[in-house]
């Protein structure tokens, strides 16, 4: 390959040859990592199994909120209401209509696509820490909106929703709920790594960069930005209905601020702009939450709070830096 | 024939500054013409007013016999009244392949399209390559913009206005930071440009300047000191005068004490 990009005459040659070899480990990690995670309730038992299944859900959160803050360069503190729409969501289609889980994940994808559309429309005409305490503002109103509405449970939340079931089976252990929301997780995966590679995500990436400039070569960036904050609304929601099938029992803490604050310190420990890396941010982040809390005092926050800054001092691009940098000394040789 | 741009008493204030101060000037279709003029003339402000970045105080701006005005920066691009800044203005985190093709997705309408990945659009990809080898940039597509060097970067500049297809274009300093080769690279695009393509370019470089432009225009203190053929200026009086220990006109156009 090095022959070839310092050899080749025409420089357009020389630009190419890079791709095909990125792009096939590209496809090959994903494929591994699928296959591992389709491996996990095979080998781990009920209770690990329900945790990464939870992980899986909020990996869904976190992806909608790289989508917006990584990509599209806004950051936001409000994904959470949108999670919790779709969790309520959900919920309420499996105490009242359903347990069939594509159903309750149907409803919670429109539901969140309007409860963005309805709010978002006012949110993307602010900039930066505006924006910011906008989506913090939409966050804490829902927020409201759960612990008072008696309809949805009010403080006490909603219960009883029946074990979630695909194609008219019931799932009857945890590994079936798991592999229920692994294949939804994916498929959800999947979107968002498309849309942030086809020109919609390019013109994206150009408005996180330099909206002015944007304008200037004559695009409108509200709409773009306005058409992005209602699919991370959606995605946002597909994952709240992933928690819901797990957990069977939806709170308004399941919405509140702390997740939202975790959601976006996922990204940050990840490595906003890529898709893996906040992944594995989120595992991460809710792997110290539910299980070090306990061993440190239920201090898990505080530790939260060091490798947050830990890993903005250390590894400024996250996690996802560690394995971008050799790539790049490779290219430049 | 309608002229390609006219300014009307164009006016830009900062406060009590005025900047741009009742600027009328045509600019004829294919006409290349230069604007000159020594630091803080007001010829950046005057782009950015034409283009619509900022708001005009008074006059108006007609885009081929039409009042744009009232339009927003970005209806005038999608118009084809597109500028460069003289302090380039790129997207950094994106490759160098991507800030091009950011205008050509836009000029070929795909621009919010989600249902497949942007290299499978080969005619925006194609395009935005072309205009890479045009300025000698093809061979650093897949480099992130913020890896180039303050020369590549002005190249850069010049491929995303021109992939960005307008019909009248305003280079701000293009040359300002190119080595000598990347100005003669220039240049030789420049002129290598159809004659649909109205060009109006500040630049200090006198050689530049008297190779390209059909027409000079001199802007001083935001107002129009003279305005016509190239050896027309060079001999002008009222130029050579206003320019203080300024002896010869040459020392203008070489931008004096820069
Ligand atoms: N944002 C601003 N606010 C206030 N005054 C400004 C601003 N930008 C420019 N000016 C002033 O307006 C006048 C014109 O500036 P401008 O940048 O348009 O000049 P220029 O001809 O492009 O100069 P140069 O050759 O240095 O690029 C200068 O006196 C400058 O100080
Ligand atoms: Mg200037």
């Amino acid at each position: 390959m090095k022959a070839v990009e310092t050899t080749a005459p025409a420089p357009a040659v020389a630009a190419r040859p890079r791709r095909p070899a990125r792009r096939g480990r590209a496809v090959a990690a994903a494929v591994t990592a699928a296959a591992l995670l389709a491996a996990v309730p095979l080998v781990l038992g009920a209770y690990p199994v329900s945790m990464m299944t939870r992980m899986l859900a909020f990996a869904v959160l976190v992806l909608s909120v790289d989508l917006l803050t990584g990509i599209t360069g806004m950051p936001t503190l409000g994904q959470a209401a949108y999670f919790g729409v779709g969790a309520y969501t959900a919920a309420l289609v499996g105490v009242h209509l359903t347990s069939d889980g594509a159903v309750q994940v149907a409803a919670a994808l429109l539901a969140g696509l309007a409860a963005a559309a309805v709010t978002g429309w006012i949110a993307v005409r602010a900039h930066g820490i505006v924006f910011l305490m906008l989506t913090l503002a939409i966050g804490e109103s829902v927020h409201q909106l759960a612990d008072t509405w008696s309809l949805v449970g009010g403080g006490n939340g909603l219960a009883g929703m029946p074990p979630v079931s695909v194609l008219g089976t019931a799932l009857p252990a945890a590994g079936f709920v798991y592999w229920w929301v692994l294949a939804v997780a994916a498929a959800a995966f999947a979107v968002v790594a498309l849309v942030a590679r086809s020109p919609y995500g390019r013109t994206l990436r150009g408005i996180r960069d330099n909206e002015a400039r944007m304008r200037a070569l004559g695009y409108r960036p509200g709409p773009a930005k306005f058409g992005v904050f209602c699919l991370a609304g959606a995605v946002a929601a597909v994952g709240g209905a992933l928690w819901a099938a797990q957990v069977r029992f939806v709170s308004p803490g399941d919405l509140g601020f702390e997740v939202a604050a975790l959601a976006l310190l996922s990204v940050v420990i990840g490595g906003s702009g890529t898709l893996w890396g906040p992944c594995l941010g989120a595992a991460l982040v809710l792997l110290v939450r539910d299980n070090l809390s306990a061993h440190v005092g239920g201090h898990g926050a505080l530790v939260l709070g060091a490798v947050f800054v830990a890993v903005v001092f250390t590894m400024p691009r996250g996690l996802a830096g560690l394995a971008r940098r050799p790539r790049r000394t490779e290219a430049r040789s | 024939m309608t002229p390609a741009l006219r300014l009307e008493g164009l006016t830009r204030s900062y406060g009590s500054l005025t900047a741009v101060d009742h600027v009328d000037l045509t600019v004829a279709r294919g006409e290349r013409h230069a604007l000159i003029g020594p630091n803080g003339a007001g010829k950046s402000t005057l782009f950015a007013t034409v283009a619509g970045t900022l708001r005009a105080t008074s006059g108006r701006v007609l885009l081929n016999g039409r009042d744009v005005t009232a339009l927003s920066e970005s209806e005038r691009a999608r118009r084809g009244l597109l500028r460069t800044y003289q302090h380039s203005s790129l997207f950094l985190g994106c490759t160098v392949l991507d800030n091009v093709a950011l205008a050509v997705q836009r000029v070929q309408r795909v621009a919010h399209r989600f249902d497949r990945p942007a290299r499978g659009f080969r005619r925006v990809q194609a395009r935005a390559l072309e205009h890479l080898e045009s300025v000698g940039l093809a061979g650093r597509a897949h480099d992130t913009a913020s890896e180039l060097s303050h020369g590549e970067r002005r190249q850069l500049e010049v491929a995303m206005v021109l992939a960005a297809e307008p019909a009248v274009v305003m280079f701000d300093e293009p040359t300002a930071g190119m080595s000598a080769a990347e100005t003669e690279r220039f240049a030789t695009l420049l002129e290598g440009l159809p004659r649909s393509l109205t060009v109006v370019i500040v630049e200090h470089d006198l050689d530049v300047v008297f190779r390209l432009a059909d027409r000079v225009t001199v802007l001083h203190l935001g107002a129009v000191l003279a305005s016509g053929p190239p050896a027309a200026i060079r001999s002008d009086e009222a130029v050579r005068a206003a320019y203080l220990g300024a002896a010869r006109t040459e020392d203008l156009f070489t931008g004096g004490a820069r």
